[in-house]
């Protein structure tokens, strides 16, 4: 029987504690545990037999850490050998025992961090994980266990590793600090949803903490999970006597709590660090006799981020709708530059004003969309919690996104064609998400709600097809506009409600296309939302900065009991009466004047704002920046160098001259002005450092005094860095270093770029950096801070 | 950890960023007490720590897990017949939200950074305020922490110091190949443990050889 088939029919264990027993033998701090597969065969042997004799039925074999970034070329040890003889070793236990078990290869966390938090790339992981996997499948293991992981990202990079190399059964088991989170920062509710997106078969926690502390996450894990739930926790929670680690409860006691979880519906019990033989025999004993309790579909429709799973179908859920080029000059022209920058205020903006997930759009005819997308996806998920809907017409763009996506995000879109199903429904399978189903097929959108209706019953016939379930699915019941067909409406608001009374579904809507080409789009738009939600809508694309748009979902929210005391109806509008009406004296001629230089000499953003629409008003924008916006820079810059300002001051200033500037910078697009560069500069954190913070003030300096920076980021290789130089004729280059360690790929970085581009002047700067260190490598000049790079700026361009 | 339970040190969050404690303006005063409390909120403090046998002759150090020569550790490391090797971390959620605001909004990154790092201290100086008690209680005595990077402790002994003390499966830290830690702000050391007391002032910052370095003390 597999071991699926005989998790239906009883509670099964695993084993505990390997690498606390190695210690005991004598594996010393920091010696690899890995190694002694090959080196204390017999003493590996043993501990597996114990816990077999204890009441194991899955032993994890030795594996646990051991990858390529441990076992690499130089090692006096094989990756490939290390994982043989701990499979051999296992099996070895398992005949001598002469029992029913099954033998895991163990997989932990790369201990590297992924990027951009760390420096290890997702597809790196993925290959890391598929090397170790394909191994350990070629050996014989029964199954993979992928545990102790405290990042979702890392984990999806190991799951999709697992699917992409076998077809072995994948158990997945988290871990939690004591605030009930990953170190990442996400919840149960978020890992669950990841991971039931991926198709694993197991999923759970271990090592962290002690059962008790287990206990009420496990209840989070249990009301939302539809997968067999496992759990292997420490021997209680550690602390230090003599030197030496011990746990705070005996194996009686953590024997005693793990029958409880199992008897609240864990399907798999076991231990971690600290545990012995002697609590898994402890447990088996108490949980052997236990009816198991059946693991129910809970049927949610569910998306997450690295943070957060948005529940769908309870309370009304806003999509906001502004990542999206279409009808915008100014974010078409954003894409084009990669100004990311802008694209993430527009996400952050959004969040402000209470959108739930965002929608992500990038297509535009020009660019590689697929490239862009996966670019901002990855900007977005690293600034902002909530969770994404990605949204493009290209699939090879869509599976780009889902496949680097850190969560599982709504897929916008799929309908009622065989070629869209076709091409969607399997990325839904492999990588999860929520797929949004528009009502339309080969014969067009049909003008009847009936007709709409049967699409979507297609639709889910299809996705059932494929494994995907009803909850997966939100029906797009698509509105026409009202001004062209009178009765768009009212089908769109039937068809809704028929999804939600008929067929038990959930629905979305682009909510705004209802008003096209009527005047004063909100007063529709916000009647419209209203009595969608009546009509059960779930989910709302819609623009959360429209003020109509958040009444209706605030009022409806209120009216339908949702929100409990009016708390968030009271929230948003509550304090408004005393708030409203702040200006900031941003009056005509010389008083606006004032305050703009103002403004910016103190680091008020929006002030600076305000004054600058105003001056704009009868001023020409080259008179503004050159008389009063250079000045005020002039004057913060003068105050940081004498030491009367500093560093927090200057770039509050900084933040507040760049407000101004992009409001400028739209009206001089829009009147075909153009501002002359003072001349281009390339930016770079050098090769092996990942810290860009003093670069980036470089930049925003830079920017404010006129010039062009070509940020090529952190962790630059010193070949694009000179290749950039060469292909631009740029003729000043900025290299930061933070770290000694990362001092040599400066040098390495200036020596190529003199003998490739020998024009080219190069300043260096950063926490590590001196005089001397900057004048042994041969810089052209050393940055001791940020206004010392934009004076030799102004030195080579002036 | 809860909003308002941390007890800051404004000085030294004033002093990483260069500003005189008596001329800080409103402005950045406010952006400190945003930082404070959206760290509190971020911030995951873990420490481990493990206790290693020591012997040392001349600058040779010898602590099993690890062998390095220094004439500044050694020297703090006088009269020690054992050694606490010490790790602790603000956590990933400290990046996460540095991250942020690095895009987002620079100037308050860059007291942010400040902030964490005053908070990481005051984590790593009550941590071992605490083990210090501790030892004391059994007539031992610990030295003033040490960390790799210090004088000419070799970073390279991070290479050693961080599986020695299971760090990244304990409390999720890990090593660059160019030996930086991450999560960014974490911190490693060394202390030494004797029986003997002593008034050992040299402590981290004065140490160091960068003497122009802006934030030294």
């Amino acid at each position: 029987m597999s071991i699926l088939q005989e998790l239906k029919e009883r509670i099964l264990f695993c084993d505990g504690g390997m690498g606390s027993l190695l210690q005991a033998a004598g594996l010393k701090a920091g010696e690899l545990p890995g190694t002694w597969n090959i080196c204390r065969p017999e003493v590996v042997v043993q501990i597996h037999k114990e816990y077999l004799d204890a009441g194991a039925d899955i032993v994890t074999a030795n594996t646990f850490g051991v990858d390529r970034l441990k076992y690499h070329e130089a090692s006096e040890y094989k990756l490939d050998a290390v994982i043989a003889a701990a499979i051999k070793n296992a099996r070895e236990a398992v005949a001598q025992s002469g029992k029913k078990a099954w033998v895991a290869l163990d997989l932990g966390p790369t201990g590297k961090l992924l990027k951009p938090l760390g420096d290890l790339g997702f597809e790196e992981a993925v290959a890391l994980y598929k090397e170790v996997i394909q191994i350990g499948v070629r050996e014989g293991a029964d199954l993979i266990l992928i545990e102790t992981m405290s990042d979702s990202y890392e984990t999806k990079a190991a799951v999709l590793a697992a699917k992409e190399s076998c077809s072995l059964p994948i158990f997945v088991t988290v871990t939690f600090d004591e605030r009930g989170k990953l170190l990442t920062g996400g919840t149960p509710a978020s890992i669950v949803a990841m991971l039931e997106g991926l198709g694993v078969d197991v999923l759970g926690i271990n090592c962290g903490l002690g059962p008790a502390q287990m206990k009420e996450i496990l209840k989070e894990m249990l009301a939302v999970s539809s997968t067999p739930i496992m759990v292997n926790s420490n021997a209680g929670l550690p602390r230090s006597k003599q030197g030496q680690t011990v746990y705070d409860i005996d194996a009686d006691q953590f024997a005693e709590i793990m029958e409880k979880m199992a008897v609240m519906g864990v399907r798999i019990v076991g231990g971690c660090c600290g545990t012995t033989p002697e609590h898994i025999s402890k447990v088996a004993s108490r949980c052997r006799h236990l009816t198991p309790v059946p693991v129910t579909a809970k049927k949610r429709t569910v998306i997450s981020s690295f943070a957060q799973a948005v529940e769908i179908g309870k309370s009304p859920v806003i999509i906001g709708e502004r990542i999206n080029p279409t009808g915008k000059s100014r974010f078409k022209q954003a894409l084009r530059e990669h100004n990311l920058e802008y694209i993430l205020q527009e996400g952050v903006t959004q969040q402000d004003h209470g959108a739930h997930v965002l929608d992500v759009n990038v297509g535009l005819p020009e660019i590689d969309e697929a490239a862009m997308l996966e670019e901002v996806v990855k900007e977005l998920q690293s600034v902002i919690d909530l969770p994404l809907q990605l949204d493009t017409a290209d699939s090879a763009a869509m599976e780009r996104a889902m496949r680097i996506y850190n969560g599982k995000p709504l897929i916008n879109s799929v309908n009622g064609k065989e070629e869209s199903m076709k091409a969607i429904f399997p990325l839904v399978k492999k990588y999860g998400g929520v797929a949004v189903a528009l009502c339309l097929d080969e014969h067009g959108i049909p003008e009847t709600a009936q007709g709409r209706i049967e699409i979507a019953e297609k639709i889910y016939q299809n996705a059932a097809e494929y494994g995907i379930g009803p909850e997966n699915i939100l029906i797009d019941a698509l509105c026409l506009t009202v001004s062209s067909d009178s009765k768009g409406a009212v089908t769109t608001l039937e068809t809704l409600r028929r999804v939600r009374d008929e067929l038990g579904g959930k629905t979305i809507l682009g909510v705004s296309n209802i008003s096209f080409g009527l005047p004063k789009r909100e007063i529709i738009n916000g009647a419209f939302f209203t009595m969608a939600m009546q009509n059960g809508l779930s989910a709302a694309i819609i623009n959360p900065n429209s003020e109509a748009m958040m009444n209706a979902y605030y009022s409806f929210r209120a009216l339908m009991d949702l929100d409990p005391q009016c708390g968030d109806y009271i929230g948003a509008y509550g304090g408004q009466g005393a708030a409203a009406g702040t200006g900031n004296g941003a009056g005509a001629g010389q008083g606006a004047a004032l305050s703009l230089a103002v403004s910016i000499e103190k680091g008020l953003r929006e002030q600076a704002a305000a004054a600058v629409t105003e001056q704009l008003k009868d001023r020409n924008p080259l008179e503004i920046i050159n008389s009063q916006m250079i000045p005020a820079l002039d004057r913060v810059g003068k105050g940081f160098e004498k030491g009367t300002l500093f560093l927090p001051q200057l770039l509050m200033s900084a933040e507040a001259a760049k407000a101004a500037f992009e409001i400028i910078k739209v009206r001089m697009d829009e009147s075909g002005v153009k501002q002359e560069k003072k001349g281009t500069v390339i930016l770079a954190t050098v090769k092996g450092d990942i810290h860009d913070i003093g670069k980036n003030i470089v930049k925003v300096l830079l920017e404010n005094y006129g010039y062009q920076v070509l940020d090529l980021g952190k962790d630059v290789p010193p070949e694009q860095i000179a290749e950039t130089a060469v292909k631009q004729q740029v003729k000043l280059v900025g290299l930061s270093a933070l770290m000694t360690t990362t001092v040599p790929s400066m040098e390495e970085t200036i020596r190529l770029l003199r003998a490739s581009a020998p024009w080219a002047k190069v300043m260096v700067g950063g926490a590590v950096l001196t005089q001397d260190y900057a004048d042994s490598m041969g810089a052209d000049r050393y940055c001791r801070d940020a206004m010392a790079s934009v004076n030799y700026a102004e030195e080579v361009f002036g | 950890m809860e909003a308002g339970t941390w007890s800051w040190n404004d000085r030294e969050i004033l002093r990483y960023l260069g500003c005189k404690t008596a001329d800080t303006p409103e402005t950045v005063r406010t952006l400190i007490e945003e930082c404070k409390t959206e760290l509190e909120q971020s911030a995951a403090p873990k420490a481990v720590w493990r206790e290693f046998p020591l012997t040392v002759q001349g600058q040779e150090i010898d602590m099993g897990c690890l062998k390095t020569s220094s004439r500044h550790l050694s020297r703090n490391l006088r009269d020690c017949d054992r050694i606490l090797l010490f790790g602790a971390t603000l956590g990933a959620g400290v990046d996460i939200l540095l991250g942020r605001y690095e895009k987002l909004q620079l100037s308050k990154a860059v007291v942010l950074q400040a902030s964490a790092v005053a908070m990481l201290e005051t984590y790593c100086d009550e941590t071992i305020k605490q083990l210090k008690e501790e030892y004391l209680a059994e007539g031992a005595y610990l030295r003033p922490r040490f960390s790799p990077g210090y004088g000419d402790f070799s970073l390279e002994c991070q290479r050693m110091i961080v599986p020695a003390l299971d760090l990244n499966r304990r409390i999720g830290v890990t090593l660059t190949d160019a030996l930086l830690m991450l999560p960014s702000k974490s911190v490693t050391a060394a202390v030494g443990i004797s029986q003997v007391p002593a008034d050992c002032r040299v402590e981290g910052c004065e140490v160091c050889g960068k003497r122009d370095c802006l934030y030294r003390r």
